[in-house]
Formats: structure tokens, sequence, C-alpha cells
């Protein structure tokens, strides 16, 4: 079991936060640390904008790093188990990044 | 058109189709019971407990594929809704569940009915809002059915404070009539490539079976996957999910697979190269122990769920996508490659099947051991009820042995007749669901096959039943205990049978249906089933329940060995196993 971090965009909603760690606990993960700020500046993240053909205003989504220790094998089911949830926009680790509807195999967070 | 909230509200419902909307009014929602009141295309069933409203959207959902619809008020009418929302999340359901809420300026202060319903519902639902202006119901409702009827189907919460809903307060309304939610985009189309893997590993394999479970029905594919095995001819086992996808009484069906699948089925599963799970999600009622599941098949996953495929079985083909357009497109495959399909090459596969049905398939002749010497068997009451409805009825069921039963004799041919709480597991389920079915097809056969413990869960629904006239048929097999629960004290517990009984304390479910203005039957010996069974099934304007005292003995087999068992392992009846 080691360390990971998460990096997951979503909708800077009331509630949203509270489904992310809400699923955390319902599935038997830990959260080690959590940190949560609206995005100001998306230039980082256009490529998620190029992908799903759309466009953020500033403090529209928000940023959730997640630290969490897990086996190796739980850690796909975790971030498929996040990107199910309704507004969730993108979600990675430090292997694999997975967007609205699409599975990719590389980290882009 | 400019109008005030509640009116928004049910004039949203009006513009998605609903029919029928199951709930029961009180102080958060009154407003939105007025524009009930006032509008004529939709029914309104009230219900006797929050419950059963749930159960009856559930049921209604089931029956037809389109999404059913509860209202219910704040607090307690919210908090008794969560069992039948909880249900239909594990069986990927569509659902619309609207909860009024206290007022927006009182939210926090621990006012008079006042709960956080979106946090007692957020682990069991798909998705859940909070209506916080009236500009916003038409956008959120319509995202509502969006998202319970899309992708993997479930329930969705709209939770709506009184004074969104107040009746003065008017504002612009129009009905959008697309929606794009830029964070949700299940997939639908599967990719090529992986269709063609799956053509390949067909064509490849020697010992195939088609697992098809719930998400088949729910994505219509029914016609799909039995125009897949019109090419390929291979054996077929359904979930407690999937039973009609594909015809029982077809050659090519194994049964139920799984916990108390049959023996057939689950070494079928067991000792095949190729499995393709088929809308199903290897729980641990189909997969024993997941290290022992099917050691030689190659597994491949057909999921519109990413976070499905992979979670306890390892797919070594995943196909994402709806069901429906996956099979279309290997179908699509299959029909030019018929040439490369050598389907000799399964008759050994086929003649293994045979002789392992042959040697511990379900009992069939039951009808032999009929004599008033002997207790009326739970399976022949159910192979009775089959043969008086034709197999055609649509069945509802509780759980526990009654539900096993059904699922094991009554032979499904088509999708969307057996209608269950499969995955929580909900006793009370059955009558409700059964009141929701028939509201959908008042021209059809609608059975309810419970058990003495189950029915008492919801029981108050019949005077529902009464209200709004609906002659359901309900088959009580009635065994005076908890079966389920005494078979696992009996195998595991050396038989001390803790809180399992209530023999003494029945009502005489006759004359309680009765006093409800419905028809009872009482059936306790053998010579009166068949008979008993047919008299109810020739009274067509009334609720029949028929109450059959069963024998208390008797155990649902196979039944799987656990732990540590594999799909191979299985009880054949009491004390004996492979």
């Amino acid at each position: 079991m080691i360390e990971r971090q998460l990096t997951l965009i979503m909708e800077n909603k009331p509630g949203a936060l509270a489904r992310v760690v809400g699923l955390f606990h319902q599935r038997g993960y830990n959260i080690d640390s959590l940190h949560v700020d609206p995005i100001e500046d998306f230039t980082r993240y256009k490529f998620i904008e190029d992908e799903l053909n759309i466009k953020f205003a500033s403090h529209e989504v928000s940023r959730l790093i997640i630290k969490t220790t897990v086996e190796d094998s739980l850690m796909r089911q975790i971030l498929r188990q996040i990107n199910k949830l309704i507004e969730v926009i993108a979600v990675s680790d430090d292997e694999s990044t997975y967007l609205k509807g699409i599975l990719r195999d590389e980290n882009l967070l | 058109m400019k109008l005030a909230g509640n009116d928004m509200l049910i004039q949203s419902l009006i513009n998605e189709g609903v029919e029928y909307i199951f709930g029961y009014p009180g102080g958060a929602a009154l407003h939105i019971y007025d524009s009930i009141f006032k509008q004529k295309e939709m029914q309104h069933i009230l219900v006797r407990h929050e419950q059963g409203a749930t159960h009856a959207a559930d049921g209604y959902a089931r029956a037809t594929g389109k999404p059913g619809v509860v209202m219910v008020t704040s607090g307690p009418g919210a908090t008794n809704a969560i069992t039948g929302i909880a249900t239909a999340f594990m069986d990927s359901i569509p659902m619309i569940v609207i909860s009024g809420q206290v007022q927006s300026h009182l939210i926090g202060t621990d006012a008079f009915q006042e709960t956080d319903m979106i946090g007692i519902s957020r682990p069991i639902v798909k998705h859940s809002f909070t209506v916080d202006h009236q500009k916003n119901i038409p956008q959120i409702v319509k995202e509502a059915f969006h998202i319970a009827t899309s992708g993997r189907q479930g329930p969705v919460v709209i939770d709506i404070p009184k004074d969104i809903t107040n009746p003065d307060d008017l504002f612009d309304y129009e009905y959008p009539s697309e929606i794009n939610i830029r964070s949700y985009n299940p997939p639908i189309e599967p990719e090529l490539s992986q269709a063609e893997r799956v053509v390949n590993a067909i064509m490849d394999s020697k010992k195939p079976v088609i697992y098809a479970g719930g998400g088949t029905i729910s994505s219509n594919a029914s016609d799909e996957l039995r125009e897949l095995n019109s090419y390929i001819d291979v054996p077929v086992t359904n979930t407690l999910m999937g039973l009609g996808v594909y015809p029982a009484t077809d050659e090519r069906f194994l049964g139920m697979l799984g916990m108390h699948g049959t023996y057939q089925a689950n070494m079928a599963m067991h000792n095949a190269d190729l499995i393709l799970a088929i809308g199903a999600r290897f729980d641990d009622r189909i997969t024993n122990t997941p290290e022992k599941f099917a050691p030689k098949a190659k597994i491949v996953h057909f999921d519109v769920d990413h976070s499905s495929v992979s979670k306890i079985i390892e797919a070594d083909i995943a196909v994402f996508g709806q069901v429906k357009n996956s099979l279309q497109l290997i179908n699509s495959i299959i029909k030019e490659r018929l040439d490369e399909l050598d389907k000799d090459k399964f008759d050994n596969w086929h003649k293994q099947i045979a002789e392992w049905k042959k040697l511990h398939g379900l009992n069939h002749q039951m009808y032999k051991e009929e004599s008033d010497a002997n207790p009326i068997l739970p399976q022949a009451a159910v192979q009775h009820i089959y043969h008086a409805s034709h197999g055609k009825a649509f069945v509802t069921s509780d759980v526990g042995q009654h539900q096993m039963f059904a699922a094991q004799y009554y032979h499904f041919d088509e999708p969307r007749k057996w209608i269950n709480s499969g995955g929580l597991g909900t006793m009370g389920f059955g009558l409700p669901s059964a009141m929701g079915v028939k509201l959908a097809y008042p021209d059809e056969e609608v059975i309810c096959i419970t058990g003495e413990g189950s029915i008492q869960m919801c029981i108050q629904e019949l005077s529902t039943c009464s209200q709004y006239k609906l002659p359901i048929k309900i088959f009580n097999i009635n065994n005076l205990s908890l079966g389920m629960v005494k078979q696992w004290q009996d195998m595991n517990y050396e038989g001390r049978h803790s809180s399992i009984s209530y023999e003494d304390s029945l009502p005489d479910f006759k004359s309680l249906v009765e006093s409800y203005g419905h028809i009872g039957i009482k059936i306790t010996k053998n010579s009166d089933l068949k008979a008993g069974i047919e008299k109810a099934f020739a009274i067509k304007d009334k609720l029949v329940f028929v109450d059959i005292y069963v024998d208390p003995n008797e155990h649902v087999y196979p039944m799987l060995v656990a732990p540590n068992g594999s799909l191979k392992d299985m009880w054949l009846s009491k004390g004996s196993k492979t």
C-alpha cells in the first residue's frame, strides 16, 4: 500500500464535495488529506476544454487534490467510481486520466 | 407563460409524459398537491406508506422501462421513501423522487418535519438536486429525467423547499426541449476494435456461455441477445435480475445461475472457456469465491458503467456502451463472418450440459408427490401458478424462499415480466410493485408471489388496491416462519431457530383481505391446490389473495457452498452436496 495523489476537476456547486467525500467513506477508502479550491485560471487545463469542447468561466469549476493510501488494484476502481459522479469533469492519478465518458491511460492533470 | 413554482413542477412532469405519480401528501408538499388537484393529465395514486409509493413507482418502471415518479413530503415522508430509493438504486431502476422540504429560511433550524433528504439519500441515488429558485425548476426536472433514464439508470431525488412552490410567486416557464450536461456523458456506442476482439474470442471458443443480467433488460436488448444466439447457438444463463431476457423455454437456456442457480448453469459457468457477461455485474451471489470463479474462462464484459467492469472479476475484453448498441455491432460483424463459425465444435459442450441437466436439474416432476399424506411443496405451488397463468403473467415477488422458488419454477419467456428486488433484497416490495405494474398494464395478468413474512411488511397497500380497484392475484407461500433465515439456521447454526417464528400470531389472511373488500382463498391440502389456484385466476375483476400453507421444513436447492466454495460446489438437497 502506498500513498497516492488524485486530482479532480469538478463543478463548483453546493454538495459536490460531499459526494466525493461520501463516496470514499461509502466504498471503504480512506482520505489522508484533501485540498479544494475554485480554479481562477484555466490555462493549465485547457486540454479538458479542447477535448470536451466546452469553455469554463473563472470559479465555475473546482480542483480537488486528495491523498489516499490504497492497494494498487483498488486505484482504478476508485478512479472509475469518482468519474461516475455526475458533477466530476475529470479525475487523474499518477498514471491515468478519466475524462467524462472517456478512459485514457496517461496522466494529464 | 408565467407559472408559480408548484405549477411549474407539475407542468414539467406533464411535459415529460408522466402518467402516474405515486405519493403521499403532507405539509411541505401542500402547494404541489394543490397543483396536482388542478390538472387532469396525470393520476396521483395515494398509497398508505411512502415505502409503498417508491416500490409502486419502481414496479411501474421495471415493467414499462419508463421512469417511475414519487411525491413525498419532508421529514418522515422523505425518510419512509429511503428503502424504496435504495431498492431502485441497487437494481439500476429509473425513478424520480420529489420530496417537499421546509421553507428555505428554516433549513438548518431543526424545523418541524425537517430532515436533510439530500444528505440521507446521497449514497443511494444516482444524483440529487435541491431547487434553489423557481426559475430553475424546468431545467432541473429535465436534467433529473435525463440522468435517471440514461447510462446506467437509477433514482434521482429532487428536494424542493415549500417557499419555492408558493402559488403567489410567478415566473417565466419554458420547458427545455434538449439537455446537455457537460460533466455527464455515459458511453453509448462501443468501440469497433473491441467488438471484433469479442467475435474472434467466440470463434476461438469451445465452451462458451452467455451470462446475461438486468442491464440487458434496462437496455431493451432482449431481441439483440436472441439474434446473437440465433447465429452462435450457445448455452445461456440469466441472473435473478435478467430472467426473461432470454426465453426460459428455449433449449439453450440453462436457468438462473448463482446462489440458488441450477446445477447445469453453475457447472457450465465453472467449466466454460469463454463467458460473455452482458449487462451483469458479477456480484457475490453469482461468483461465490471470486478467486475460484470460472478458472478456465476468458471474460468478456459488456457494460454501460465503467466502474462495473473489472470490479470483482477482471475482464479480458471490455465493451463499454449501451448493451443494445454493443450487441447490434457484434451481430453485424458475426453475420458477415458466419462461414468462419464451426458450430459443430460446440457439440461436446452441449452434450456435457445435457448430462448435467439430467443428473441434477430442477425436479419438474413434483406433481407426482401430491397426495394429502404430504404437505404442499412450495415448488409445486409455483408450478401450478405457472401453468394456470400460461407462463405469461407479470410476476412480482418479495424476498426469501418463495422468491427463489418463483425464480426457479416460473419460466419467463419475455423481459420485464419478472419484477423483484435483486440487489437490495427488500421484503415488502412485492405487493406495491404489483400495483405499479397493474396500473401500467391493466389488461394483463399481474401476480405477486410472496410469503407471510414479506407481505406483512407492506400489507397496508391492500387498502390502496381496494381504492384503485387493482385486481392483482397474490399468492402467499405460507410456511409459518421466515423460511430463508430458518434454512440458514438449519444449515449453519445446528437448527437453532432464533426469532423466525410467529405461528400463533399470524392473522387469518382470508378474513383480513376480505375486510379490505378483496377475496381470500385458503389452501391447506394438496388436493385443493390446483383447483384453488385456478379459481383465483377465474376471478377477473377482484383482487384475490390465495393463502397457501406449504411444508415449513422445505429448503431451497441448489445452494452454493460458502465460504470458500466455487460455482461447482453446491448443496443439492439436505445433507447432500457435489
